[in-house]
């Protein structure tokens, strides 16, 4: 079963076009991971997939939910994209924890504010959110008083409030300091384990080793190639993947 | 100087600074709300209350606060429309500082990072929501500066109602001088409970500042 399905998927920024027509199937509980050189196109592509940018052309969806790009905004398309958006979680660079307000709190806004759900209840499950994420403890904590693996463990937390049908993850450790990247992993990896589907831009290769079950390569807005982490890092079929790959290796 | 004047003065003086403060408190709350709602409008994507917004803010900061006071208690009585002093001095009081705040305020919308209004959209708020409950708690703690500069210059911008006969402090002070023929004295007094009424508010809006301004980082 598909949860994710994209058709044709473009994105001009003026004249640059960086997403050349992308098309995707994610199947439930599959793990993908996207990789490229920076410009290549892999942020946009999931930052279209929610319309926190607006595609130029194509059809995304999501479940059951489904909005073409390009129309033009009325009541019903605003709904439409909102529906998007709550079933999927999504999983930032920089965190964008809400900092005036504390971990739990973060965790407790989307249920109460969007689904309405009652106070007691929605701190009921940011609780066990947070627990689940290892930071049962640092409830009360304000963002500010957080390493960085704790707060960008705090926004897994928060986008799974919403219990998302997938997580989409822009590049979850870039901003992070080497020694707190693999407690974020690890996060990610225990929720692959649990059937989580998930969509993640990364450079971290053990991570796409270990728990992706298809890698993309993209390069200046197409899919290059794409196949299991195996056959991406062992055998890859095109230059540019090859070229990439030798670059990463290096650093 | 004679001490027996200013024993003799203060009273009349102090009642007069109450009601410097009251004209500067009332003004400043209108001042606030107006503010708020035109940087609002500001940022809408409604192009007519930009237009609106904008066109406000641009004459009550392109023109002498003296000016917009005369307009107001001498220039609206030809169009039937009369106030007495006291609320024309605090309309004008509230529009002018009204511009200037909508300013700092949609300056402080603007400030806070896009990923704030990202990730609150990304968990399927509105516009609406995300403003209300994440953008605007944020901007409100990081324009208190700013609100408090506006403060400190309205509590000294009150002393120019006194040219239409509300009897704040500095008119009260004119009064007495006419009386005792001691300009210089309660001249200085005024200036006194002035520095003091501003040094008290400055102290507290600093505190308020330290206290909401803890988990914002900037």
């Amino acid at each position: 079963m598909s949860i994710i399905q994209l058709t044709n998927l473009k994105k001009k920024f003026g004249t640059n076009e960086v997403l050349q027509g992308i098309d995707l199937t994610v199947n439930k509980s599959e793990v993908v991971v996207l990789m490229g050189p920076s410009g290549s196109g892999k942020s946009t592509l999931l930052r279209c997939l929610t319309f926190l940018e607006e595609p130029t052309e194509g059809v995304i969806q999501i479940g059951q939910q489904e909005v073409a790009a390009g129309e033009k905004t009325s009541r019903k398309r605003k709904n439409e994209i909102k529906e998007l958006r709550k079933r999927t979680g999504f999983v930032f660079q920089q965190f964008n924890l809400f900092p005036h307000k504390t971990a739990i709190e973060n965790v407790m806004e989307g249920p109460i504010v969007v689904q309405g759900v009652e106070r007691e209840e929605a701190r009921k499950l940011a609780k066990s959110l947070l627990e689940k994420v290892g930071l049962g403890e640092r409830c009360d904590h304000y963002p500010s008083q957080l390493s960085g693996g704790q707060q960008q463990r705090v926004a897994i937390a928060r986008a799974l409030s919403m219990k998302p049908m997938v997580m989409l993850y822009d590049e979850p450790t870039s901003a992070l300091d080497p020694e707190l990247v693999r407690e974020v992993l690890q996060v990610m990896k225990d929720l692959a384990q649990e059937g989580m589907t998930m969509v993640v831009v990364t450079h971290e290769m053990n991570f796409a080793k270990e728990v992706a079950d298809r890698v993309i390569f993209m390069d200046g807005g197409v899919i290059v190639e794409e196949g299991t982490s195996e056959e991406i890092f062992n055998c890859p079929k095109e230059e540019r993947t090859k070229r990439f790959l030798m670059r990463v290796k290096e650093e | 100087m004679d001490i027996s004047i200013i024993i003799e003065s203060l009273p009349t003086l102090l009642n007069a600074t109450l009601m410097t403060i009251f004209l500067a408190v009332v003004s400043i709350l209108i001042a606030l709300l107006l503010g708020f709602f035109t940087a609002l409008a500001r940022i809408s994507k409604i192009k007519l209350l930009d237009a609106i917004a904008s066109l406000y803010v641009s004459i009550f900061r392109g023109t002498p606060l003296l000016v917009q006071i005369f307009v107001i208690y001498y220039g609206l009585p030809q169009v039937n429309i009369e106030l007495d002093p006291i609320p024309s001095g605090i309309l004008a009081l509230s529009l002018n500082a009204g511009a200037y705040l909508s300013e700092s305020f949609r300056a402080s919308i603007l400030s806070v990072d896009k990923g704030q209004m990202e990730a609150s959209v990304s968990l399927g708020m509105t516009y609406w929501q995300a403003l209300r409950r994440i953008i605007l708690p944020q901007s409100l703690r990081i324009a208190i500066p700013t609100m408090s500069n506006s403060f400190i210059v309205l509590i000294k911008d009150t002393s120019l109602i006194s040219v239409i006969t509300v009897t704040e402090l500095l008119q009260m002070s004119s009064l007495l001088i006419a009386k005792t023929f001691e300009p210089l004295t309660i001249y200085l007094l005024a200036a006194a409970l002035y520095w003091i009424i501003i040094t008290v508010f400055s102290v507290m809006l600093d505190r308020l500042e330290k206290r909401t301004s803890q988990h914002i980082a900037l």
